[in-house]
């Protein structure tokens, strides 16, 4: 770079001045595009973010004046049960959520992907619950799953199954909200399938056909390797949005019954909004962040070396 | 981490770079002052019109002083908005702030002084408000603000559930016994009816329930001087035995924190609530005829008080004094009258209670009468400390594994007990 411009001057050539050269670039009307974006994403997610590291530093319970303790927020939590318990919680959902809706996401758009009589009714139907409020199913899962007085057990009385208690037993609440996220999710996880089924070229289909391979082997062989990079990202994707479960556990169990689906955000949320304990808080999601960014890592890492990118 | 932490900060950021907002137009004396008030009153509410209709009453009787009420949202996150707008350096004048936050409250230097200005006015009368409410409001000695609503839990039962079990109503002598008796007799699976319902969400709706039930027992939440537990003791295990043996009998419907309870009473498949006048004017709005009764006693019938404030924030002398002087009037016995008339809320204080008019109010809301009598059931407050939310979680989980047969109650308490006084011990 400086040897490029002592060239330059050594030649004698003059440099337009710096106003010229940026009205007259061919960038700036790109710049001026993004500028408004930028702003926003700045004033609303970067510099909140550094003010949460920063907090995380501090005893602050966003009233009285804070001072910093360095690390005692990071040195508590580690010895912390209960956010060890939150990170249990969390891990198991996790496991739980990523590959239930995922599998159950890719057989169903295997299903949906073909051409009967009302298949945009049953595209429609699965997409639903995805763009209806957390709040309203949540609030509908609470009385479909009431043990006395919900349908789901009016069922299993039905069929001469054992009544459950569902979300007031703290041994089955984890796992009603993985049914129930699951539920909400699918939908998104079954267009983004859709649209790579579609996607895969009708060519390799016919060839494999011709080649005598079972519907099986075509999916096995054909199908599949083409959904990889769809999968990838709905792995990467579907973990980011586990990992930060909350809005479900806030309006059905309150991280309840005794504390059994307290998960890392809701805890999070009750030691900043409810204990006052805001540094505490920040702390909390700066771990998380970094957890989320590591599983990401090595997700994308793994997936560069399995998926099959058609070029 | 993603929405409610990063929407509060990016929220504190906004409002400390707006700035502005209202302002007196000058400090001295006699100048006009414009101040804002917080509420959370959603519309269409008694509640809403009450508090236009009064500002404006205000405004015009006092023509130096502008208050404007200013809906904040729901009161459940209206620490969170004034959090940030303390944050922003412009906080409202006034605000609406439960109870349960006063002692985190205190911990601002941003409050403006009503422990002086109280103290040099005699016409206040600051020993008349209920004393549930002075303990509520008062953090070692400051006045975080002024009494702005109590209620209490009491028994409210169907009348009709009673009568076909063959029941007579609930009396003011009624012991647990009684209680226990009737809800057994009210329970039905068959029918999916309840005697009594229990909201078992663990937060402080599960806790405060127990609270009352310890203090009847005759035992404390706290040792005096809040640095030792003392719950656990023989009137905790009356409390939390008498609770799980009703829970043993399915006696109880135990609600996961949606409300559910309310729609349940209202068609008839529970028999008995303890809850409060919030709950009445949807009670009465269904088909049941119901009765209220005080709670029955242990040792005594005590209730549970949880009184709301309206906190004064400082933002200059000017303000504060025209902050100070519309809460006066806000509070004093006539015009808190006339809101007990709008809005069916129980009195504040005494004096209240002892103006002519209040035969009034007692005949429009004939349901309150039991809750204006059972304040003076309404004995103790919560600890007011820091650590109360901490505190509050962990009894929250231990009448949780008690209601659902998890533990028994000498173990909740054991293990609550230990939880509580390393809470306690650590330093704030």
């Amino acid at each position: 770079m400086t040897a490029l411009a002592e060239d330059t001057r050594a030649v004698g050539l003059e440099r337009p001045p710096l106003w010229r050269r940026v009205l007259g670039s061919d960038q700036l009307a790109g710049w001026a595009f993004v500028t408004p974006a930028v702003i926003l994403i700045a004033v609303f997610a970067v510099i909140p973010i550094g003010w949460a590291a920063l907090l995380s530093f501090q005893a602050n319970n966003l009233l009285a004046p804070a001072h910093y303790i360095g690390f005692a927020n990071y040195q508590a939590l580690a010895k912390d049960p209960a956010f060890r318990s939150a990170v249990v919680h969390t891990v198991i959902y996790t496991a739980l959520f990523v590959p239930i809706s995922i599998g159950g996401a890719l057989g169903l758009a295997v299903a949906l992907n073909r051409k009967i009589r009302g298949i945009r009714f049953y595209r429609l139907a699965v997409f639903v619950p995805v763009v209806t409020s957390t709040v309203a199913t949540g609030i509908i899962f609470l009385w479909l799953l009431d043990p006395t007085f919900g349908i789901v057990n009016y069922f299993l009385h039905a069929v001469g199954l054992p009544q459950q208690k569902f979300l007031q037993d703290p041994n089955q609440a984890l796992y009603c909200i993985v049914g129930v996220t699951v539920w909400e999710w699918l939908g998104f996880d079954v267009i983004i399938y859709l649209a790579a089924l579609q996607g895969i070229p009708q060519d390799l289909m016919e060839a494999a056909e011709i080649d005598g391979a079972s519907r099986w082997s075509t999916f096995r062989s054909v199908v599949l390797p083409l959904l990889g990079p769809a999968t990838l990202f709905l792995v990467v994707w579907s973990t980011i949005n586990a990992l930060q479960l909350f809005d479900e556990v806030y309006v059905m169990t309150r991280g309840g019954p005794i504390g059994s689906t307290t998960a890392i955000v809701f805890y999070l949320y009750q030691q900043a909004f409810s204990n006052f304990s805001a540094g505490y808080g920040a702390a909390i999601a700066v771990v998380l962040f970094l957890a989320i960014l590591v599983v990401t890592l090595v997700q994308l890492w793994i997936g560069r070396r399995r998926v099959y990118y058609a070029s | 981490m993603k929405r409610y932490f990063v929407v509060v900060i990016a929220a504190v950021l906004a409002l400390s770079a707006c700035g502005g907002g209202s302002s007196s137009s000058g400090s001295g004396s006699g100048k006009h002052v414009n101040i804002v008030l917080w509420h959370g009153f959603t519309s269409p509410g008694a509640e809403l019109d009450a508090i236009k209709a009064m500002t404006a009453e205000f405004n015009r009787t006092h023509p130096t002083i502008t208050v404007t009420p200013q809906f904040a949202g729901n009161s459940d996150y209206a620490l969170q908005k004034v959090l940030a707008a303390i944050a922003g350096g412009n906080p409202p004048d006034i605000a609406y702030l439960y109870g349960s936050w006063s002692a985190n409250i205190a911990t601002t230097p941003a409050l403006a002084p009503l422990n002086s200005f109280i103290a040099h006015d005699s016409s206040f009368n600051w020993n008349d408000f209920w004393p549930v409410e002075r303990g509520v409001a008062t953090v070692k000695g400051q006045i975080v603000g002024v009494p702005a609503l109590v209620d209490n839990l009491a028994l409210v039962y169907n009348k009709q559930l009673f009568a076909q079990a063959g029941l007579a109503p609930p009396t003011a002598n009624w012991t647990w016994t009684d209680f226990a008796n009737a809800a057994q007799k009210l329970t039905n699976p068959a029918k999916k009816q309840f005697g009594w319902a229990y909201v078992n969400d663990g937060s402080e709706d599960t806790v405060w329930r127990f609270w009352a039930m310890l203090w009847e027992a005759g035992g404390s939440i706290l040792e005096s001087g809040s640095k030792q537990a003392a719950f656990n003791s023989p009137a905790g295990v009356n409390a939390l035995t008498f609770l799980q043996n009703l829970a043993r009998k399915q006696s109880i419907y135990l609600d996961t924190g949606s409300g559910n309870y309310l729609g349940l009473f209202n068609s008839g498949h529970i028999g008995m609530l303890w809850t409060g006048p919030w709950d009445l004017a949807q009670i009465a709005s269904g088909h049941v005829s119901f009765g209220v009764q005080i709670l029955p006693a242990d040792l005594n019938h005590q209730t549970i008080a949880g009184p709301d404030n309206w906190v004064a924030f400082n933002n200059g002398s000017a303000r504060s004094h025209a902050a100070y002087e519309f809460l006066k009037w806000f509070t004093s016995p006539a015009v808190n009258l006339e809101w007990c008339l709008r809005t069916g809320d129980l009195p504040i204080r005494a004096a209240t209670t002892k103006l002519p008019g209040f035969k009034q109010y007692l005949a429009k809301y004939p349901g309150d009468r039991v809750w204006v009598q059972n304040l003076n059931n309404a004995l103790q407050a919560r600890p007011v400390l820091a650590t109360y939310p901490k505190i509050s979680q962990v009894i929250g989980q231990a009448v949780q594994s008690v209601l659902l047969l998890k533990s028994s109650p000498q173990q909740a308490l054991s293990s609550a007990d230990q939880q509580v006084n390393s809470i306690l011990a650590a330093p704030s």
